[in-house]
C-alpha cells in the first residue's frame, strides 16, 4: 500500500501539481514560485526515501493489470531512482534559477507549470514498467517541451518549437510502432513480463528512431541547438539534464535491463553514437552561439552516454550511468552560465564578448569549473565517468570505437576551451557592459560547478552507487 | 610510520592553496607571500620527514579496481624530496620576484595546487589514481599560465590542449594496461611488449614524454616563457614536470612493462631523445630572448633523459635520472637568474642587455655555475650525468652517441651567446643604472649554484648511495670510466669556445657569435620555416581541425536543412497536390470514389 502511494505521490503530485500554478500565480508569484519548488522537492525527497528498498533488491513497485495485456505499473529500482533523483535533483536547482531569469517575463505561470509538469512526466517515465504508459509520459513531456521552447512567442521561436516537437514526436511514433510490434509479438506490454525476451531488429529499429530523436543524436538532433531560443533554465533543464537524458535512460531500461537485443546492435549504436559525436563535436568548434555550441556538446556529450550504455559490459554501463549524472550536473551549469552572460550581454555571440571574467568572476568561475569537468578533467566527476566509458568500450572488445571517442573528447577540449577564452578571457569589449548576475542565478551555478568538482573528490559515493545498480541490470 | 601521513602529502599543500585562493583582498599583501611559503615550508618538511620510510595507505574509491591507494617507498621518496626541495626555493624567490603583481592570487594558489597533486601523482599506486592526480595539473597549469597577462591566454589554451591531448592518450594506455594486466595496482603489473601491450607502452609513453617536455609536445614551453608569469617557468617547465614525466616513464620502463635494452621499443625511444636533443638546442641557438632560448634548452635536456632511458642499460636509467635532478637543479637556476634580470632591467630580450656582470655580479655567478652544468663542464653535475648518459648511448648504438654529442657541442655555443649577450660586453640603456637583485632572490640562486657543485663534487655518492638503491640497481656505477667518451666532451667544449669567440670576432657583439648557423645555406630554410611554425604540430593541426569543423558544421546545416527546407516544401507541395485534387467539382469526386472501390474491391479479391 505505502508503495503503490509513494510511486504514485512521485508521479503525480508534480503532475497534478502543475494545474495548480496559474491558480497559485492569481494569488501571488511567491507562491507560485514557492509551490513549484516544493512539486519539484515531493518526487526529489520520495526518491529518496524509496531508494534504500530501490537498491535492496526487493524493490517498491505496484500494479494493476488492464484488458489487452496492458498494464498500470510502476516500479522504483536502483536504475529508476538514480534517474529521478538525478533528475528532480537538477529540476530543483533549475526552478531557484528561474526565479530571477524568468522574473521579468511574462506568462510565468504557464512557465512554471510546464516546467513541473516536465519533471512529472519525467518521473512517470523513470518509474513505469508499461510500454504504453512509457509513450504516454514520453509524448506529455514533448508537449512540454514544445511549449517550453516556444516560450518567448516570437514567430521563429515557435517554429523552432514546432520543430522539435516534430522530430522528437515523428521519432515517439514509430517508437510506438516498434511498441506495437512487440506487443504483437507477445500480446502484452508489460515490462515486468517481457522481461529476458529478445525482440525483432524491426522493434530495436523503431524503438532506437524515438531514442535517438529524443536524446537528439545524429541524424535527429538538429532541433537541439534551434532550441537554444528557450529561456536558459529550460535550456539547462531541457537540453543538459532530462529531457535528452530521456532517450538515453530508456535505451538503459529497455536494452540493457529488459529485452535482449541481436549482438549486432552492440557495435551499430556504438558506431551511430561515435558519428553522433564526431559531427556535432566538429560543429561545436565553428559555431559562434553560446548556446548552439554548449547545445552542440550535448549531442557529442550524448554520444559518450550511448556508447557507454550500448557497447557491453559492466564498466562501460557504469560509466554510462554516471556520465549521466556528471554530464547534467555540469552541462547544466553550462547553460545557466550561459544564461546569465546573454542577459547581461544582451547577445549570444561569443566573438561579440571577451574579458568579461573580470566583471562576472563568479559566472567565470563556475563556467571554468563546469566546462572542465564536461572535458573530463580530474578532480571533476566527469574525469571518472569519461575514463570508464572509454575504458568501457576498450574491455568490452571494441578499442577502436573508444580511440574514435578519444579524438572527440579532445575535440570537447578544444571547443570548450575556446568558448571559456573567447567569452571570458582577453580584452573586455567596451560596447558591453556586464554586470553580474543576481544572487540566485549566480548562486544556483556556482552550486552547480562546487557539485562538480565535490562528486569527483568523493568519487565513492556516486561510484558505489552506480555500481549497485549495474549489479541489480547484470543480474538479470 | 603512519598512514595517514601520505594523505597529509597531498591535503596540506593543497589546504594552504585553497586559503591563498580564498583570502579577503585586504590581506592578500601579506597573506599570500605567507601561505606560499609556509605550505611549501610545511610540504617541504613532511616530504623530509618521510624521505627514506616505507608505507601504503589504500581505500576503496571508483570501483572496478580504482582503489585510492599511495605507496611511499625509495622512488617515490626521493622524487618528492626533489620536488618539494626546489618547489620551496621557487616558493622564496618568487615571493620577492612577484611582490604585489596582479597575478598573485592565481598564480600562488596554482602553484600550491600544484604541488599537491605532484605529491599524489608520485604517491599513487593505482594506475587511475595517477591519472587523477597527474590530469589535474591541466587546471592549475591553464590558471599559473593564464595569470601571465590579458594575452596570455591564447598560451594557456594551448599548453591545455597539448597536455590535455597527451593525457588523453594516456587514459587510453591506462586503461588498456588495466584490461590486459587484470589490475590497476602498479605494483602488480609488468606486461610484455606484444599488441595491445606495445600500444598501452606507447600511450603510456607519450603522456610521460610530453609531460616532461619532449618533441613534439613541447611547442606551448617556449610560448610560455614569453606569457606565463616568469616564476612559472623555473616551477613547472623547468622543475617539476621533468620531475613527473622521467620519473613515469622510468616506472613504465622498468616496473609497468618488460623493456629490454636492444629492443624496437628501446630504439625508438633513443631515436626520440636525440632528436629532441638535437633540434631543441638547434632552435635555442638563434633565439634571442632570455627565458626563451633557455625554454628550448628545457625541451633538449629531457632528450638526454629519455635518451638514457631509453637504452634500457642501467648505466643509462641511472644517468638519466640523475641528470633529471641536476637539470632541475640547474634549469631552476637558470630561469631564476633570468627572472632575476627582468625583474631588474624590466626586459629579458637580448638586444636590449648587455654588461651585466658587473652591475649583478652574483648573478652573474650564478648564472657561469649553472650554465657550466648544463654544458657539461668538468666536475660540475651536468658533466657527470650526461657521462652517464653518453656511455649508455654508445653500447647501444654509436649513431645515438654522435647525435647526442653534437647536441652536446651547441649547448655551450648558446650559452657562451647568452652569457656574452647579458652579462659581458657594453652597458645598453637598460642596464646603465641596474642594480644587484635583492637577497630573497640571490639566496636561492646562490643555493642552487653551490648544490651544482656539490652535486659534482659527490657524484659518486649521490650515484652509489642514492640512486643505485632507489633504482634497485646494483651494478656498480661510476661517472667516468670511459675516459675517451670524457677526452671527446672536453674536445668538444673547446670546440664550442673555439666557435663563439671565431663569431664573436666576425660580428663583432655577443648576441651574433651564433648568427653563422642561423645564416648557414640549408640551415637558414629550415629555420625561416620553424619561426613561421611549420614544424609545430599544435598550429598545423590547428588549421586542419578548424576544416574538419567547418565541414562537420556543413554537415549539421546539411541535416538542418533536410527538416528546415526538404521535409517543409515536401510536405507543402504533397499538400498543394491534394488541394488542387480537392477542388469542389463533383464530378471529380465520383471519379475519386469509385477509384477508391474499385481499389478496395481488387484488395478483396487478391486475398
Amino acid at each position: 500500500m505505502t508503495d503503490t502511494f509513494l510511486l504514485l505521490l512521485t508521479i503525480f503530485a508534480p503532475l497534478s501539481g502543475a494545474f495548480l500554478l496559474p491558480l497559485a500565480g492569481r494569488a501571488s508569484s511567491r507562491l507560485r514560485g514557492a509551490l513549484a519548488f516544493i512539486f519539484v522537492l515531493i518526487p526529489f525527497a520520495l526518491s529518496a526515501v524509496m531508494l534504500p528498498a530501490a537498491l535492496s533488491g526487493n524493490p517498491p513497485s505496484m500494479k494493476t493489470s488492464l484488458p489487452f495485456g496492458l498494464s498500470f505499473g510502476f516500479m522504483a529500482d536502483g536504475l529508476a531512482v538514480f534517474m529521478a533523483l538525478v533528475s528532480s535533483f537538477l529540476g530543483m536547482v533549475i526552478v531557484i534559477y528561474s526565479y530571477g531569469y524568468i522574473s521579468h517575463s511574462e506568462n510565468q505561470s504557464e512557465y512554471y507549470m510546464f516546467v513541473v509538469m516536465f519533471i512529472g512526466a519525467m518521473m512517470g517515465i523513470t518509474l513505469t514498467t508499461d510500454l504504453i504508459f512509457l509513450y504516454i509520459f514520453w509524448e506529455i513531456s514533448a508537449v512540454c517541451c514544445w511549449r517550453l521552447i516556444g516560450f518567448f512567442r516570437e514567430k521563429e521561436f515557435v517554429r523552432r518549437a514546432d520543430k522539435a516537437f516534430l522530430i522528437t514526436g515523428g521519432g515517439a511514433l514509430l517508437m510506438l510502432g516498434g511498441f506495437l510490434t512487440v506487443y504483437q509479438q507477445y500480446g502484452t506490454t508489460d515490462l515486468t513480463v517481457l522481461k529476458g525476451r529478445e525482440i525483432s531488429s524491426v522493434a530495436v529499429t523503431l524503438i532506437l528512431f524515438g531514442i535517438l530523436s529524443k536524446s537528439a543524436t545524429l541524424p535527429f538532433h538538429s532541433w537541439i541547438a534551434d532550441a537554444g531560443v528557450a529561456p536558459s533554465p529550460v535550456t539547462a533543464l531541457l537540453h543538459a539534464a532530462v529531457l535528452v537524458k530521456i532517450g538515453v535512460y530508456v535505451f538503459t531500461r529497455l536494452f540493457a535491463v529488459n529485452f535482449s537485443m541481436a549482438e549486432i546492435w552492440h557495435t551499430a549504436v556504438p558506431v551511430i553514437a561515435a558519428v553522433s559525436a564526431l559531427l556535432s563535436a566538429g560543429a561545436a568548434l565553428r559555431e559562434n552561439d553560446i548556446k548552439r555550441i554548449i547545445a552542440y556538446s550535448t549531442v557529442s556529450q550524448i554520444g559518450f552516454i550511448l556508447l557507454g550504455l550500448s557497447v557491453g559490459g559492466e564498466l562501460a554501463l557504469a560509466g554510462g550511468l554516471l556520465y549521466i549524472m556528471m554530464h547534467a550536473i555540469s552541462k547544466a551549469g553550462l547553460f545557466l552560465c550561459a544564461g546569465i552572460v546573454e542577459h547581461s550581454c544582451h547577445t549570444k555571440d561569443i566573438r561579440e564578448m571577451g574579458g568579461l571574467a573580470k566583471t562576472m568572476p563568479f559566472t567565470a568561475a563556475a563556467f571554468f569549473l563546469c566546462a572542465f569537468s564536461v572535458m573530463g578533467v580530474p578532480p571533476f566527476g566527469g574525469f571518472f565517468s569519461k575514463y570508464m566509458v572509454v575504458n568501457g568500450a576498450v574491455e568490452a572488445g571494441s578499442p577502436w570505437i573508444a580511440a574514435v571517442f578519444l579524438f572527440a573528447a579532445v575535440m570537447t577540449i578544444l571547443y570548450l576551451l575556446r568558448v571559456f577564452a573567447k567569452v571570458f578571457l582577453g580584452n573586455p569589449r567596451k560596447e558591453l557592459k556586464p554586470k553580474e548576475g543576481s544572487r540566485v542565478m549566480v548562486g544556483s551555478v556556482v552550486f552547480l560547478a562546487a557539485l562538480s568538482i565535490i562528486s569527483g573528490l568523493v568519487i565513492y559515493y556516486p561510484a558505489e552507487f552506480v555500481q549497485q545498480i549495474v549489479g541489480q541490470i547484470m543480474q538479470k | 610510520m603512519k598512514e595517514t601521513l601520505l594523505l597529509y602529502m597531498i591535503l596540506f599543500p593543497a589546504a594552504f592553496g585553497a586559503l591563498a585562493f580564498i583570502l579577503p583582498s585586504k590581506s592578500r599583501k601579506r597573506g599570500l607571500p605567507a601561505a606560499l611559503l609556509l605550505g611549501n615550508a610545511v610540504n617541504l618538511g613532511l616530504n623530509i620527514y618521510a624521505y627514506g620510510q616505507e608505507s601504503a595507505f589504500s581505500r576503496s574509491w571508483g570501483g572496478f579496481g580504482i582503489d585510492f591507494s599511495l605507496r611511499l617507498y625509495n622512488f617515490s621518496g626521493f622524487i618528492l624530496i626533489c620536488a618539494a626541495a626546489l618547489s620551496f626555493f621557487v616558493a622564496f624567490y618568487t615571493v620577492s620576484l612577484s611582490k604585489d603583481k596582479d597575478y598573485n592570487r592565481f598564480l600562488y594558489t596554482g602553484m600550491l595546487f600544484t604541488s599537491a597533486l605532484v605529491n599524489g601523482a608520485v604517491l599513487a599506486d593505482n594506475l587511475v589514481v595517477m591519472l587523477f592526480f597527474w590530469e589535474a595539473i591541466l587546471a592549475t597549469m591553464f590558471i599559473m599560465i593564464m595569470a601571465g597577462g590579458k594575452k596570455s591566454y591564447k598560451t594557456s589554451v594551448k599548453a591545455v590542449i597539448i597536455a590535455g591531448i597527451t593525457d588523453l592518450c594516456m587514459m587510453m594506455g591506462i586503461g588498456l594496461t588495466g584490461y590486459l594486466a587484470k589490475t590497476l595496482d602498479m605494483q602488480q603489473i609488468h606486461l610484455p611488449l606484444n599488441s595491445w601491450g606495445l600500444a598501452a607502452f606507447i600511450l603510456l609513453t607519450v603522456g610521460a614524454v610530453s609531460k616532461a617536455g619532449s618533441m613534439p609536445f613541447h611547442t606551448w614551453i617556449p610560448d610560455a616563457a614569453d606569457d606565463a608569469p616568469t616564476p612559472f617557468m623555473p616551477f613547472m617547465p623547468g622543475c617539476l614536470e621533468k620531475l613527473l614525466g622521467i620519473y613515469l616513464l622510468s616506472r613504465i620502463c622498468m616496473d609497468l612493462f618488460e623493456f629490454e635494452h636492444g629492443s624496437p621499443m628501446s630504439y625508438a625511444l633513443m631515436t626520440l631523445g636525440v632528436c629532441t636533443i638535437l633540434f631543441a638546442v638547434m632552435m635555442a641557438l638563434i633565439q634571442r630572448d632570455f627565458k626563451r632560448l633557455l625554454s628550448y634548452h628545457a625541451v633538449s635536456q629531457v632528450g638526454y633523459m629519455i635518451l638514457g632511458v631509453g637504452t634500457g642499460l642501467p648505466v643509462g636509467i641511472v644517468g638519466a635520472v640523475f641528470h633529471m635532478l641536476n637539470n632541475a637543479v640547474y634549469k631552476c637556476c637558470l630561469f631564476l637568474t633570468a627572472g632575476a634580470v627582468e625583474k631588474q632591467t624590466g626586459t629579458t630580450n637580448l638586444n636590449k642587455l648587455g654588461g651585466l656582470g658587473k652591475k649583478m655580479p652574483v648573478t652573474m655567478i650564478c648564472f657561469l655555475v649553472s650554465a657550466a652544468s648544463i654544458a657539461g663542464f668538468p666536475m660540475t653535475n651536468g658533466f657527470f650525468s650526461k657521462e652517464l648518459i653518453f656511455d649508455g648511448a654508445i653500447e647501444s648504438g654509436i649513431i645515438f652517441y654522435i647525435i647526442a654529442a653534437i647536441g652536446a657541442f651547441f649547448t655551450p655555443i648558446s650559452f657562451l651567446k647568452l652569457g656574452h649577450a647579458a652579462f659581458f660586453g657594453k652597458p645598453t640603456k637598460k642596464t646603465e643604472k641596474v642594480k644587484e637583485a635583492p637577497w630573497p632572490m640571490l639566496a636561492p640562486m646562490l643555493a642552487m649554484s653551490v648544490f651544482c657543485l656539490a652535486l659534482g663534487f659527490g657524484n659518486s655518492f649521490v650515484i652509489n648511495r642514492v640512486l643505485q638503491p632507489v633504482l634497485h640497481i646494483e651494478e656498480h656505477i661510476t661517472g667516468h670510466t670511459n675516459w675517451l667518451l670524457v677526452g671527446i666532451s672536453a674536445g668538444l667544449l673547446l670546440l664550442a669556445a673555439l666557435d663563439h669567440f671565431r663569431g664573436f670576432k666576425k660580428t663583432g657583439k655577443g648576441i651574433e657569435s651564433a648568427d653563422h648557423y642561423h645564416h648557414a645555406p640549408v640551415l637558414r630554410t629550415v629555420y625561416n620555416m620553424a619561426e613561421k611554425k611549420y614544424f609545430d604540430p599544435y598550429e598545423v593541426s590547428t588549421g586542419l581541425i578548424k576544416n574538419y569543423g567547418n565541414i562537420s558544421l556543413k554537415i549539421n546545416d546539411g541535416i538542418s536543412w533536410f527538416y528546415d527546407v526538404f521535409i517543409v516544401g515536401a510536405v507543402e507541395k504533397l499538400s498543394g497536390l491534394l488541394k488542387r485534387a480537392h477542388n469542389g467539382n463533383q464530378a471529380r469526386y465520383v471519379i475519386w470514389i469509385l477509384g477508391g472501390v474499385v481499389v478496395i474491391a481488387l484488395l478483396f479479391l487478391i486475398k
